[in-house]
């Protein structure tokens, strides 16, 4: 196959950047595409003669990434979020009108082959919501008007000048705001490394490979009491030491930035704003467990933000913060950062390492841990974007002092991107422990439009909701599991007094039914089973008997699946049937005090 | 060798001790325990996918997947409590959710994984009034259907094609509940065509072209026998319908193969069917051959026998015995060759040198060959020549499960490269005809061998000496003098060394055993080994001829020229593979032949009679390993009798006319009687074998003094069969000629 040059070259690049070849296979379908409009027959067969890898290899990995399409799609492909940020403030409705004005349905091209129509699961843009991406780009903060300029100005071949920073993250800040990690924020051009370096970036660094033995990081770091702001919440200093000194197999850090959980857009502009304090942590972190090699696994719609990145690490590698003998000190360490290509649950640790060398994203069998066993086979730390973005701070003003910023067990500030139907979206850090219920009056502006509030999502789709009466506790991982529910990845979704919660129980059941990798039963066929019984359901076709089978079948997920992606189904579910029977009671009688087209709710689909 | 301390654990308030590092699926299989499982499957690598398998562990906070679960000392297991219960009836509902409840009209229905674990561990009723995800059933080849809304994605059928197979044909398409099995050619499939997909399926999405839908399986009898194609022995299990066979596969994975079998064993038995098979005796009548009576064609062989004994002598009588007839036939028509008629003019088409291997080895024969068993085993293993992945299936088959689960290394040396190149640790190419040369470098560092070989040998050797044991597989490159060398390579090695000759056809190492040789007794033992000569006479009541006889070839060219003047061939060919081509018969008096079909010899035979495939007969074969494995009886086909049968006949009818001694033999399993007293190594016990297993031969040689073995050049020729054919059975194959990857095979 006749490459263009800018692709061969890529190509030839990709495949001597791994240690495996078929680690470059993702990103050279990602690519390949991107030129091609598709993964064609010829492209197949080119990276597989390139990597090594028969038909089937090549096939059977690409249909798991929801991101890379057989079939031409658009030459702008709109994708619309419907996820449950988006769903509060209008995704459906954008996507029935995106349908209405492009005369396509989901996954339909236009006869011209100009637009493509995807409704797609959450982007990472909760804080703008309802947002699209046209392509990589992002829009936010949509409506059906402002999409109609939209795709004028795409079919006269004018491109709107995407969103950059994500919306939301800028904002006067709070009062009781502490950044730390997003001390950078806003700067000027603060993605740069002369602009990060007048702002304190790499002091860390220097300090961690001049100063502190690889101990001594690790100390620290277990010290500072940070758990992992992906969503387990697992200690990150106990995580590092469970690699094993004595190995003399190499070892890897990967920095996890497969953000996808819905109502999650923290490790976006954390990357898109100062790339530089990430480098760094991953560095350091490299330098703890005596890696000499990273990889920022960066989720495929992160296209631009890769980018971003991917700039910063070649300054960083310029001026001697990567490489060979970094800042003097004799330590080495090489970071790539490597592109995902659509699926939620390549953000599950061991599923990661499975895209990230080249396979499809399913889970792996644990024990062995990443720790002992992980990329490649090698001992491995994962971590989040945040997590490791959290590590300059702690280097420089000690572990103590960043664990003193919350509370018990709970070290340091983090990242809450708050959406939904509050007054001010947006991505605030707050010290650990701070109250919810003030952070959603006054961070977050209280209600929109005076309504009452309803549930809170507190970190992510993932979790439990709660009743606006459970919501009077303090945000740290303990207490909000105490209280039932998770801190999870920081996802806060706020739902007022007009939302179904049937609707919204179907539409998350749809994500995770949308995100299951297939591996195992339980989640494969439950997801499935629930997506289409609360669909039926919703559409007033719902028996009496179903909604204590709705709660059951989740309840016969959870905790018998491969992976926590059946929990995360699970969970979200059987606390809404729980928390809000009486809605799916009103359903039962044709009801839905919420839904516009409630009064034809039987016999409506 | 430390004895491993065991690990003690109780399961269901039994105590049980296992080697450590033991799953406690296999752990409670150990106890009769059962732990309903769809994607653990033993030898390949662990899934927990089903979820079927959950199990209460104490301590444990939820409930963990036996199949990934290792023991430990003191570990409390519960198999059977409310939980575990409720978790397995709730994980089959989930499984049916979108798995057509179609068991009636299903191919699989009675032998169906799902079907037993609903009936076992089901729920009673179905709560799913959702549609379900539908698809067509595909089809990817003549033989295997693909029917994704019964596959319950166990994936065994991928792991058995990538880990098993190495053909890696089959992945997984899609995702979640949309998630199928894909094949290699986007809407079909191009692979080896073994069927080990099918047979692995625990459900009925995977089915065979040439079964399915043509009967059920509790209307079927079943009946183990040993594979008839090529020299590996793989067992396989026939299902019969009213004496048809209707499928082939070993599913209760007994035997040397366990489950495996190859694209020939699993659907090559169509032969047995086929419309040209033979089921009259013919006789010429000038230059046609009529159907006749039994009583006419062996009256007429016998009379015919006589005559030409009585004028020429036993001299000018010549045999030709059979790869592919059991060993008890194989022994019969030697003894008939030599009690009867005083002639050591018998021989077969040898594809190996296994003479020159038992030669070489001499005392040591008994203890150094390999068996299939051992060849897993072998923590080393040399192959020299060949390519097993295509010619002997099983033998590759074993060499990779060697290297998946006991890190085996393996060292090749071929003039091409052949598939087990990508499991190789170490490979090393050399010319076509140059394998002996290697050889003779590597047993006496003399010879010259292309740039950069000798380095390569260099370190290959020192890796074998490296290691404990070793095994040693060579195909029909190396023969005679070859063989030596590679013995003696073999000898200097510091660990143990066992060898396996790789010949062709079902029994062609028996038929060597048996003494179908021109210049050896059976057991390979020399013409004058007078204990073996004396044994043989008195069992026969015939002294044993002491010249040696003519090669097969030898009896062609001398069939040819007019030298030899009758010849009787059992279930071989000769004229197609030996003497002038187009040179005809000869001045031949009379040709006999037992033949299933009208093969170039036996269009041109006085007197053809029609014979039974292994498929149709008792008795005994030996694989190229030197393992003895029973034949049994699955199919019939009007008319044809077996050689055991023929030979029988034939026998009387001369005892009658005055010539030889009638063989009062009622079964094969009397003559193998006779064999276990006569031919060294061959009392082996019968329990084994009549248990279904293997018994590998301990084959006593004597070298009596004889000088060094030379074997004549081209008297070894190989069949050169691969997955696809399968000398003459496989040109009736309607089943395997017809596949495309059979057409494109050379």
């Amino acid at each position: 196959m006749k490459l263009s040059p800018k692709l061969a070259a890529k190509f030839d690049k990709l495949q001597s950047s791994y240690p495996v070849k078929r680690s470059a296979l993702i990103p050279m379908l990602m690519y390949g595409q991107d030129e091609l409009g598709s993964v064609t027959d010829e492209l197949i067969a080119e990276i597989g003669q390139r990597l090594g890898l028969n038909n089937v290899q090549v096939e059977e990995t690409l249909a798991f990434y929801s991101m890379l399409h057989r079939k031409p799609i658009g030459k702008h492909h709109v994708q619309v979020c419907t996820n449950v940020a988006c769903m509060l403030r209008g995704g459906a409705e954008l996507l029935e009108h995106a349908k209405k004005r492009l005369e396509i349905g989901h996954k339909e091209v236009t006869k011209d082959g100009v637009f493509s129509l995807e409704e797609v699961e959450c982007i990472g843009a909760c804080t703008g919501a309802p947002a699209i991406q046209v392509n990589y780009d992002f829009y936010e903060n949509l409506s059906p008007l402002k999409l109609d300029r939209l795709i004028e100005d795409l079919d006269k071949g004018k491109r709107t000048e995407p969103q950059g920073v994500i919306s939301g993250a800028l904002h006067e800040r709070a009062k009781l705001e502490t950044p730390l990690i997003s001390k950078r924020w806003g700067i000027k051009d603060s993605h740069k490394i002369d602009v990060a370096l007048q702002h304190g970036a790499y002091q860390a660094l220097d300090k961690a490979l001049k100063q502190m033995t690889p101990e001594s990081i690790i100390d620290e770091v277990k010290k500072s009491s940070l758990r992992g702001r992906g969503g387990a919440g697992f200690p990150t200093g106990l995580k590092w030491s469970f690699v094993p000194k004595d190995s003399p197999k190499p070892k890897y850090v990967i920095c996890n930035a497969d953000e996808s959980e819905p109502g999650t857009c923290k490790d976006r502009p954390l990357m898109e704003m100062d790339p530089h304090q990430l480098i760094e942590g991953i560095t350091i972190a490299g330098r703890a467990i005596n890696a000499h090699d990273g990889y920022i696994y960066i989720r495929g719609e992160y296209r631009y933000v890769l980018d971003i990145v991917e700039a910063a690490i070649a300054d960083a590698y310029e001026r001697g913060y990567l490489g060979k003998n970094i800042l003097g000190s004799g330590f080495d360490f090489d970071l790539l950062i490597h592109t995902g290509a659509g699926a939620y649950e390549c953000g599950e640790e061991s599923a990661l390492m499975e895209s990230l060398e080249g396979k499809r994203g399913n889970p792996r069998i644990k024990p062995p841990f990443p720790a002992v066993v992980g990329l490649y086979g090698c001992p491995t730390i994962i971590n989040n974007v945040e997590t490791l973005s959290a590590i300059p701070s702690i280097i420089l003003e000690g572990g103590e002092a960043y664990a003193n910023r919350g509370t018990p067990k709970n070290g340091g500030t983090r990242l809450l991107c708050v959406s939904g139907h509050v007054n001010k979206p947006g991505i605030y850090e707050i010290p650990l422990g701070m109250n919810m219920k003030k952070f959603i009056d006054e961070m977050a502006g209280g209600m929109r439009n005076g309504k009452k509030l309803k549930a809170v999502i507190p970190g992510g789709s993932s979790c439990p909701v709660f009743k606006a009466d459970e919501i009077d506790i303090a945000m740290d991982y303990d207490t909000v599991a105490k209280a039932g529910s998770m801190l999870g990845s920081g996802g806060m979704v706020v739902i007022d007094e007009d939302t179904c919660m049937v609707d919204m129980a179907r539409r998350i059941m749809h994500f995770y039914a949308h995100e299951s990798c297939g591996w195992c039963i339980p989640c494969r066929e439950g997801t499935s089973w629930l997506k289409k019984m609360l669909d039926r359901f919703h559409a007033g076709l719902g028996r009496p008997e179903d909604i204590d089978l709705i709660a059951e079948l989740s309840k016969n997920m959870l905790g018998r699946t491969f992976c926590p992606l059946g929990d995360a189904a699970a969970m979200p579910t059987i606390s809404i049937v729980q928390k809000f029977r009486n809605e799916f009671e009103d359903h039962l009688q044709g009801r839905c005090a919420y839904n516009k087209s409630a009064e034809a709710l039987i016999g409506s689909r | 060798m430390a004895e491993t301390k065991l690990v003690h654990l109780k399961i269901d308030d039994r105590d049980v001790e296992v080697p450590p590092g033991t799953l406690v699926i296999e752990a409670t299989r150990r106890l009769g325990i059962e732990v309903p499982s769809f994607c653990y499957y033993p030898g390949l690598t662990l899934q927990a996918a089903c979820r079927m398998c959950l199990i209460e562990v104490e301590k444990a906070p939820k409930l963990q997947t036996a199949c990934t679960q290792v023991v430990a000392e003191g570990m409390v297991v519960r198999t059977n409590t409310e939980q575990v219960r409720n978790a397995r009836k709730f994980m089959l509902e989930f499984l049916l959710s979108n798995h057509p409840l179609d068991c009636p009209v299903c191919d699989k229905g009675g032998e169906c994984e799902l079907q037993d674990m609903v009936f076992r561990y089901g729920a009673d009723t179905s709560r799913f009034v959702e549609e379900k995800i539908h698809r067509p059933e595909e089809k990817w080849s003549d033989l295997v259907y693909y029917d994704a809304p019964r596959c319950i994605l166990c994936f065994r059928c991928v792991r058995v094609c990538d880990e098993g197979m190495d053909v890696k044909a089959l992945g997984v398409g899609m995702r979640g509940a949309n998630s199928i099995i894909i094949p290699n050619r986007e809407d079909h499939l191009e692979c080896e065509e073994c069927g080990m997909c099918i047979d692995i399926c625990p459900v009925g999405a995977l089915t065979s072209g040439t079964y399915r839908y043509k009967t059920r399986p509790w209307e079927m009898q079943y009946v183990s026998t040993i594979c008839t194609h090529c020299s590996n022995g793989c067992k396989t299990t026939l299902s019969v319908r009213n004496h048809e066979i209707l499928r082939a596969n070993n599913r209760d994975l007994s035997g040397i193969n366990k489950e495996f079998l190859c694209v020939k064993g699993r659907f090559g038995f169509d032969f047995t069917k086929h419309p040209e098979r033979l089921k009259q005796p013919l006789l010429r009548k000038g230059d046609k051959l009529f159907p006749v009576s039994w009583e006419e064609a062996a009256q007429a062989a016998a009379a015919k026998l006589k005559e030409l004994h009585m004028a020429y002598g036993g001299e000018a009588i010549g045999f030709i015995g059979s790869n592919r007839a059991s060993n008890e036939e194989n022994y019969l028509l030697q003894r008939l060759a030599r009690a009867t008629f005083g002639t050591n003019n018998i021989d077969h088409h040898r594809t190996a040198d296994y003479t020159g291997l038992v030669t070489a080895l001499g005392e040591r024969a008994a203890d150094s060959s390999l068996t299939m068993e051992q060849l897993y085993q072998s923590k080393a293993v040399l192959v020299i020549g060949n390519d097993p992945s295509n010619q002997n299936p099983l033998v590759g088959w074993q060499i990779r499960a060697g290297i998946r689960h006991n890190a085996a290394k393996l060292f090749l040396v071929n003039s091409q490269e052949i598939k087990l190149e990508r499991k190789a640790t170490q490979f090393v190419q050399v010319a076509e005809g140059q394998e002996a040369a290697v050889v003779r470098w590597l047993a006496t560092g003399e010879g010259q061998l292309a740039v950069g070989v000798s380095e390569k040998l260099a370190a290959l050797k020192s890796a074998l000496e490296a290691e404990p044991e070793v095994a040693i597989v060579f195909g029909s490159e190396l023969t005679g003098k070859a063989i030596e060398d590679v013995v003696a390579f073999g000898s200097k090695l510091p660990g143990k060394v066992r060898y396996m000759a790789l010949g062709d056809y079902a029994n062609s190492r028996g038929a060597a055993d048996m003494g179908v040789l021109p210049d050896r007794l059976p057991g390979y033992a020399y013409l004058d080994n007078k204990a073996v000569a004396d044994s043989l006479a008195k069992h026969w009541g015939a002294q044993v001829p002491t010249k040696p006889g003519m090669t097969a070839p030898e009896m062609i060219e001398a069939a040819q020229s007019g030298k030899l003047k009758a010849l009787y061939v059992v279930g071989a060919n000769p004229f197609a593979h030996f003497g002038k081509s187009g040179g005809g018969r000869g001045n031949l008096g009379l040709l006999i032949v037992h033949e299933m079909f009208l093969t170039e010899t036996a269009q041109m035979a006085d007197i053809v009679f029609p014979a039974a495939s292994a498929y149709e007969k008792d008795g005994s074969v030996t694989n190229t390993a030197g393992e003895i494995q029973l034949l049994h009886k699955a199919a019939e086909v009007m008319g044809a009798r077996s050689d055991f049968d023929l030979l029988r006949i034939v026998s009387h009818q001369l005892e009658r006319a005055g010539v030889g001694k009638a063989f009062h033999f009622k079964t094969p399993a009397a003559v193998f009687e006779e064999i276990r007293k006569t031919v060294p190594g061959y009392n082996v016990q019968a329990a084994g074998l009549l248990t279904g297993g293997a018994e590998p031969t301990k084959i006593e040689f004597a070298k009596n003094g004889h000088a060094p073995y030379e074997v004549p050049l081209h008297l070894i020729r190989p069949a050169n069969d691969n997955l696809f054919t399968s000398g003459t059975l496989g040109r009736f194959c309607t089943m395997m000629q017809t596949l495309p990857e059979a057409e494109a095979k050379p």
